[in-house]
């Protein structure tokens, strides 16, 4: 089996220590850092798709995000000032009134897995911090709401409104949360909606792509 | 015609109910003790009984606890006996006198008089190390986590004989959620490795001395649980989500547990909610489940909703569809 290819299945496997030194075998071997990368990413899609259908559970998507991100670590001296593989900066936090983070973290994890630099905002996030966020980070493309509760369905209304509002340039906005579906996705005016963290990360590359 | 509580044994026994439970209708739900676990108050943040910090936004439900690296109570599961330390249980009598005084208020004949336990086991390792740290220490410190569930096991279970030494209560609704609206949060292969025997000893406790119905919290999916939920003992899961196909989930497993819910509540109470609509889901949960081993009701847990109106209005529907069906 080629390097990349097992640094592909220790990925998919969650194996966080392993993965630092295949990643170190495959550049040795001569394999370019972003192949290599490309090739964890190849991964992450298989973890997130696998996660969509109920194959794997939450622990082994994490573990799956962690060993990607030793792999990365060992990466990211050899890929300074290299953006060709960068989608981009994501703003990504759960709108005002709503503390519950861990689809957030799931969906960060996966967004960044996919070619995202993430600016996570955290939890409880006023509709203003959002318009700040995007001004102060470079190269915005994207900025992803989370609301679980119904009850902060009016808070993910108004930071979208705000957000979409600002006329601020260059990105577009991503929701999703427990109760939200694309047709309360599209009434808020997101550009798009995800039903879980798999494939929140693929509809992230569709809408910056797009 | 029965009572609530004669009602609601009907329904779970297979006998001969002669209406629909509405909802939570048939527990007395006792909610202040000297024990039950501290809650910070609408819009303020307090630091629980265990270090936990706990924080309610204005305008929500409920509280959720603060996880950012200078809050989480175990930093480091490997050192988790650091920092967790047990609340006292252990108050003089007269401390029970209110909540003995409340709990002798309650027509055992009409309703359980129920003791209502939140965090569970599971959102216990939550709330003292995060989601991620807790789900991720399942694979990477197995032992510590097994040490650190032995000891919230032990925490239950003096809580339980504090809880039945002083109230008697007949029922326990035990809040643990336990999955998404898609999945359980662990594969059942863990959740039976880690989750299982702690609540076998749990519930078993609570049965052995008299408890007579386990009443479990977890508003999910959870289908691929179901059989550790009877082996542990719980009587109704409360909080099943529509994504579980109850229907098949009754009809499957209904003589061993009854299924309380399938109109979830982010569907029926949400700003600008209707009566047509809750109508709508309660006729469909009432139709496709049926008159036995399910209790109509919607997922939150306990017997309110977010928005006003939406509790009673669908236990008016309830009332209908019991009119129509019986």
């Amino acid at each position: 089996m080629a390097k990349i290819d097992e640094v592909k299945a220790m990925v998919e496997a969650g194996k966080t220590k392993l993965v630092p030194g295949l990643v170190q075998e495959a550049l040795d071997e001569g394999s370019a850092a972003k192949d290599i990368l490309q090739g964890m990413v190849d991964s992450m899609s298989v973890v997130g798709d696998k996660f969509s259908t109920g194959e794997i559970f939450v622990p082994e998507m994490l573990m799956a995000a962690k060993a990607m991100a030793k792999g990365v670590d060992v990466l990211k001296p050899l890929m300074a000032g290299d953006s060709s593989n960068s989608l981009g900066t994501c703003i990504i936090g759960t709108v005002a009134g709503d503390l519950h983070d861990i689809g957030k973290n799931l969906v960060s994890m996966m967004i960044e897995s996919a070619g995202f630099t993430m600016v996570d905002l955290g939890v409880d996030v006023p509709a203003d911090r959002w318009i700040d966020a995007i001004k102060e980070n470079q190269n915005v493309t994207l900025v992803a709401c989370s609301g679980l509760l119904t009850t902060t369905m009016p808070a993910l209304k108004e930071a979208v409104q705000t957000i979409k509002g600002s006329g601020l340039p260059g990105f577009k906005v991503i929701v999703g949360g427990a109760p939200v579906t694309q047709e309360f996705a599209t009434e808020i005016g997101a550009d798009g909606f995800a039903p879980d963290a798999g494939s929140a990360a693929v509809k992230a590359v569709e809408l910056v792509k797009a | 015609m029965l009572t609530k509580r004669q009602n609601l044994v009907e329904v779970i026994k297979g006998g001969n109910p002669d209406r629909f439970v509405k909802q939570y209708e048939a527990f007395a739900m006792i909610l202040k003790t000297p024990i039950t676990r501290l809650k910070p108050p609408v819009g303020g943040e307090i630091k629980n009984e265990w270090g936990v910090t706990l924080r309610w936004p204005e305008g929500q439900l409920g509280s959720f606890p603060v996880h950012d690296q200078d809050h989480k109570v175990v930093k480091d599961i490997t050192k988790w006996r650091e920092t967790v330390k047990a609340p006292n249980l252990i108050y003089p009598d007269a401390a029970w006198e209110e909540a003995k005084a409340d709990v002798a208020k309650i027509d055992r004949n009409e309703q359980f008089a129920t003791i209502f336990v939140a965090p569970g086991i599971f959102e216990h390792l939550h709330y003292l190390m995060g989601m991620e740290d807790a789900l991720m220490n399942f694979y990477e410190e197995p032992e510590a986590m097994h040490e650190l569930i032995d000891y919230l096991v032990d925490f239950e279970l003096r809580l339980a004989k504090e809880f039945i030494d002083h109230l008697h209560p007949d029922a326990l609704f035990h809040h643990d959620d336990w999955g998404s609206q898609k999945n359980s949060f662990l594969s059942p292969d863990m959740f039976k490795e880690f989750i299982l025997p702690a609540y076998k000893k749990v519930y078993g406790y609570y049965k052995a001395n008299g408890v007579e119905l386990i009443v479990h919290h977890s508003d999910s999916y959870g289908a691929n649980l179901v059989p550790f939920m009877i082996e542990m003992g719980i009587d109704i899961w409360q909080g099943v989500m529509t994504t579980n196909n109850t229907p098949e989930l009754v009809k499957k497993y209904g003589s061993q547990i009854t299924f309380m819910g399938d109109i979830d509540s982010g569907v029926i109470d949400y700003p600008g909610w209707t009566r047509e609509n809750i109508a709508q889901h309660v006729e469909r949960a009432c139709r496709n489940n049926g008159k036995l081993y399910f209790i109509p009701g919607a997922s939150q847990g306990l017997g309110v909703s977010s928005f006003p109106g939406v509790y009673e209005a669908t236990n008016e529907e309830i009332d209908r569809m019991s009119k129509i069906m019986f």
